[in-house]
């Protein structure tokens, strides 16, 4: 029974060079936050054990370097991909905006057999920074997840461990069900479409 | 360890000389009394440098005795005076119990008892001692956890043991090592014997040479300590090798033990002397049969499970490696246990665990071996063994560690090699090759004097005036091109897009410089305000930097202004940098210029070292990526040549594109050595002294190291990846060069040969293939290289170029280029080489 094996998730972490993707990823593994990670070069990832609906799954987190000229070497490992998560720093516009190239960069790519109903989730990182430095709003970041397929949208904060926990949840969840829709071959978008909806209670809208 | 085993001057007698004497000694005891207890056990025999090893790494290794002691309580009778083996049937479990068999960590012996584990070690073996020996018993216990005298400590009655299993050393598991099994059903920790350092192995080995021209024990095989203990054991217990487990020594078996581990065995063979007597009978061993397994599930699982969960990876049976040849058989039979099975599949981890593990061991036997003479055995081994070819070019001559060559050039040495002028007065080749083999003193401050040559800022025929000429002009002209970035920073950039581009760069190369190589006390420290308040390091409340990032940040803008075409500023650029390659700040640099500026603390000299190192790095950091390419491509084709075996399996795992070398390759290994490491190898790299891409040797020097381990334990792209990532911090950084250094002398004549075969007419479809691949490296490792890519006519192809390799090999261009020791550039133009790609990402 398919349900009953052993599955890995493997899941892509995009974003703008220093919004903190190895942090974030860092923070959910290992349960710390350093401020001594070097940028990163090349690409690595870390696993983790969840259960998701009492199915016990393996997270494969890919951690890339953010320095767009890197992508072009990198993206081998784009390829089966169960899900995307997008990071941008809430302080930084341009890390916002560059998140339809890293989506459309990530579809490209991976190439999934049904690009529109890929699972993204979109992370909104160094919320602990303050107000004052904000420069994205909730609301602008909700109107925009909302907008390209209600992507499912956290606020986070790797240094604080601020939604991280419910984030990546959700993102397993969505890895999951992708990887179910996949191996029954056929394009399952009704079910992704009522799954859906309980990651959005997740949310941290 | 400081303390020195047998320096005892009691050199060993003949076997005969005891029995002239034993009369003498007869019947009275000529006891040392303890002095600290009073009472004692008495210490039969014992082997000096056994060891446990807690964990995989060799620093965490105790060392101690193995011993076998007789309980004082029950007095030796006359009768049972242990003579030769031949008695052995005879023995009853009942006097097994006065005979304990021991380990105890040299740290917990008082110097007394020390010397007296030492003086019974270098005791002749052939016979009990004459003399008594009293030390202080051990506590007895069964399972090593109750013991005191630290946590693997154990002493335990023969007639507790249940069987040994035994593995003497080999090429997989240098150390021989056995492991003791009680009759409750656990496990002791494995005692390995470092024969190499134990005087007392050294010399019943040489002994055994002399006497009977014939290194080798009974059985053919090699001796070592483990087959001493076995003595001991036979002259009080029987001692019976399972016909169905050779590696299983029974201890005072049953009836039912002989036929469980009887069965499963046609012939007796090869057996040990003392397993005629059973026959094989028909009686499958039963999981309870061998408390072995349900033990060690027990007692190393815990080890595993806890170092284990350093990764988690994609989970796979642990049937794969119970298959494995060079696990130890314990950890194999562990593997193949159902219920272990079932654990293993929660940490499954354990797999690269286990790999890291069996490395471990390895290294440790190749420091081993290159403390030893070469035997024509040896040669052979390794020649057999995968890696050997390059065992065998690692122990040449000229390769040895202790060469002289290989010592660093002091300052006194280097300045020994310029006249009072300052001009060099030997040939330039002959420097660079001492700093090739040597490197640099790292405390003398020669580095500061010897790098910039090196890198080529100064040259090697100039005077020491001219290069002091020289700098007073360079260092105007980085004062000059740090103010013009500075001023536009204040009067604002010519157009929005400039201040743009210029802030966006900027917050680039901070966030960076925050990141890099922050554990170097020169970095680590915050003790300055943030100079600007807009920056995410500003921080009204706390320091927020310190000087030397500060100046890091400074140098990086100002090569972004040296490397930036002028566009509509002064013109002092162009005269400063005709051929300004626009690269942009890219995540690396930042990597490159600290350890210069590290060692030179002088800004404007760590700049013009800095243009210049980027010289050869800069094809790393173009936005087509070309450079990357080109080199991952070029170890693609080196590692066909020298290892097709290795390259085959990494096709197999779609691994090819060789990406896990991207980080190695892009900041020179930066991220796997630690500091002076890296100061060390990139002063051996800017010589250029074999070839200019020597840097691509060290990288198939780290895979040829690892590679048996990548060939019998990983399975994916994946795995290669995490496994070559984490071999960070732990690579060795002076046997890597030594082995890279004899890859390229490999790589070399292989060139060679096959250059001197070229004239003979390869197969038509062959060259054509090979010349394609030659013109178009990039689109070549572009589509064939993909891991999920179709690889099927991709294999069948290498197929066959590796099984005719000698007749059809062709060198390649970008082979050949390795050979030549001229920095590689790419010339690029900037706009020209930026892909444009199909997302629209600007970069
Ligand atoms: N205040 C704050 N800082 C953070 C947070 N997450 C990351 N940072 C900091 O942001 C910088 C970049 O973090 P990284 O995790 O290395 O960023 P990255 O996305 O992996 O960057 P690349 O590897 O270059 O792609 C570091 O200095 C982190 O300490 C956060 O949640 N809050
Ligand atoms: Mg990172």
């Amino acid at each position: 029974m398919a349900s009953r094996k052993k599955v890995l998730l493997k899941v892509i972490i995009l974003g703008d060079s220093g919004v903190g993707k190895t942090s974030l990823m860092n923070q959910y593994v290992n349960k710390k936050f350093s401020t001594s990670y070097k940028a990163t070069i090349g690409a690595d990832f870390l696993t983790k054990e969840v259960t998701v609906d009492d199915r016990i799954v393996t997270l494969q987190l890919w951690d890339t370097a953010g320095q767009e000229r890197f992508q072009s070497l990198g993206v081998a490992f784009y390829r089966g991909a169960d899900c995307c998560v997008l990071v941008y720093d809430v302080n930084s516009p341009k890390s916002f905006e560059t998140l339809d190239s890293w989506r459309d960069e990530f579809l490209i790519q991976a190439s999934p057999r049904d690009p529109d109903n890929f699972p993204f989730v979109v992370l909104g990182n160094k919320v602990d920074m303050g107000e004052e430095r904000r420069m994205i709003s909730q609301k602008r970041a909700h109107a925009y997840c909302q907008q390209r397929g209600q992507m499912p949208y956290f606020e986070t904060s790797a240094k604080d461990n601020v939604n991280v926990e419910q984030a990546f949840e959700v993102i397993a969840r969505n890895a999951l069900l992708q990887e179910e829709s996949e191996e029954y071959g056929g394009d399952f978008s009704d079910v992704i479409d009522i799954n859906l909806n309980p990651e959005r209670d997740g949310c941290a809208c | 360890m400081s303390r020195r085993v047998g320096s005892s001057n009691d050199p060993p007698s003949p076997s005969a000389s005891y029995y002239d004497v034993s009369d003498d000694e007869e019947g009275g005891y000529n006891t040392i009394a303890h002095a600290n207890t009073g009472r004692g056990v008495k210490l039969l025999y014992s082997k000096s440098k056994v060891y446990v090893h807690p964990s995989p790494s060799a620093k965490d290794n105790i060392p101690g005795f193995i011993a076998l002691v007789q309980q004082k309580s029950a007095p030796l009778a006359a009768d049972e005076r242990p003579g030769t083996a031949s008695s052995s049937h005879s023995k009853s479990q009942n006097d097994a119990s006065k005979y304990l068999l021991a380990w105890v960590p040299e740290s917990s012996l008082a110097q007394d008892d020390f010397s007296t584990y030492v003086k019974v070690d270098m005791k002749d073996t052939e016979s009990p001692p004459k003399q008594t020996y009293l030390v202080p018993p051990l506590p007895v216990s069964s399972s090593y956890d109750d013991s005191n005298v630290g946590p693997y400590a154990f002493s335990l009655p023969l007639s507790h043991i249940y069987s040994i299993l035994v593995r003497p050393p080999n090429l997989g598991w240098w150390f021989g090592s056995i492991i003791i099994n009680t009759k409750s059903g656990s496990s002791l920790p494995a005692l390995f014997f470092h024969d190499s350092e134990c005087e007392s192995t050294i010399l019943q080995k040489k002994r055994k040479t002399k006497e009977s021209f014939d290194p080798f024990g009974e059985g053919g095989d090699l001796f070592w300590g483990g087959d001493e203990v076995l003595k001991w054991l036979k002259r009080y217990v029987t001692v019976e090798r399972s016909t169905a487990e050779p590696s299983v020594y029974l201890i005072n078996p049953s009836e039912e033990d002989l036929l469980g581990f009887g069965q499963g065995r046609k012939s007796l063979e090869g057996q040990g002397p003392n397993s005629d007597k059973q026959q094989s009978k028909k009686q499958p061993p039963g999981p309870g049969m061998d408390p072995l397994t349900k033990a060690l599930k027990e007692t190393r699982w815990k080890i595993l499970e806890n170092l284990s969960k350093i990764t988690t990876f994609t989970r796979r049976t642990a049937q794969d490696l119970a298959n494995n040849n060079n696990l130890p058989p314990q950890v194999r039979r562990l593997l193949q246990n159902p219920e272990v099975q079932t654990i293993q599949d929660e940490f499954d981890s354990a797999r690269l665990y286990l790999a890291r593990w069996a490395m471990g061991i390895a290294e440790q036997s190749e420091r081993e071996r290159r403390q030893r003479i070469y035997t024509a055995r040896d040669v052979l081994e390794t020649e057999s063994s995968s890696v050997g070819e390059f065992e065998i070019l690692d122990g040449t001559e000229s390769m040895s560690l202790n060469d002289s060559k290989r010592r660093p050039v002091t300052m006194k040495e280097w300045k020994g090699y310029f006249d009072s002028k300052g001009r060099l007065q030997i040939t330039e080749n002959e420097i660079k090759e001492r700093v090739f083999h040597g490197g640099l003193d790292m405390e003398d401050g020669v580095r500061k004097e010897a790098w910039p040559f090196l890198l080529g800022l100064y040259e090697w025929n100039s005077s020491a005036e001219e290069r002091k000429a020289m700098m007073n002009s360079l260092r105007d002209q980085y004062i000059r091109l740090k103010g013009q970035w500075w001023e536009r920073m204040i009067e604002g950039q010519a157009t929005q897009e400039q201040e743009e581009w210029w802030r966006e760069q900027k917050n680039r190369i901070e966030k960076d410089v925050h990141r890099t190589d922050r554990h170097i006390p020169l970095f680590a420290g915050e003790d300055i305000p943030h100079p600007d308040p807009s920056s995410p390091f500003y921080n009204e409340h706390s320091p927020g930097t310190n000087v030397h990032m500060e100046q890091l940040k400074d140098m990086l803008l100002t090569y972004l202004e040296y490397d930036t075409p002028p566009d509509g500023r002064t013109s002092t650029s162009i005269t400063i940098n005709p051929n300004p390659q626009n690269l942009g700040y890219v995540q690396g640099m930042s990597d490159l210029l600290s350890p210069l500026y590290a060692v030179f603390q002088d800004d404007a000299l760590a700049f013009w070292c800095f243009v210049h190192f980027m010289k050869r790095m800069s094809r790393n950091f173009v936005r087509s990526q070309a450079g990357m390419r080109a080199q991952l491509n070029s170890l693609d084709q080196i590692v066909q040549l020298l290892d097709p075996k290795l390259y085959l399996h990494l096709q197999k795992l779609d691994s090819t594109n060789f990406f896990f070398f991207f980080r190695m390759l892009l900041v020179w290994y930066k991220r796997e050595f630690d500091w002076s490491d890296v100061l060390r190898l990139w002063e051996s790299l800017w010589t250029d002294y074999l070839s200019s891409q020597f840097h691509l040797f060290i990288a198939v020097a780290i895979l040829e190291k690892h590679r048996d381990v990548i060939m019998e334990h990983l399975r994916g792209f994946d795995e290669v990846l995490k496994y070559i990532n984490e071999l960070s911090g732990t690579i060795e950084l002076q046997s890597t060069l030594i082995r890279a250094e004899s890859l390229f002398h490999k790589f070399e004549k292989m060139v060679e040969a096959i250059d001197r075969k070229d004239h003979f007419p390869a197969a038509p479809i062959e060259i054509r293939q090979r010349q394609g691949k030659g013109k178009d490296p990039e689109d070549n490792s572009q589509t064939a290289k993909q891991p999920q890519g179709s690889s099927s006519s991709n294999d069948a192809s290498h197929q066959r170029t590796n099984s005719e390799a000698d007749k059809e090999k062709v060198i390649s261009p970008e082979l050949r280029l390795l050979l030549s020791k001229e920095i590689v550039t790419l010339e690029e133009n900037a706009d020209a080489g930026a892909r444009t790609r199909a997302s629209g990402l600007k970069d």
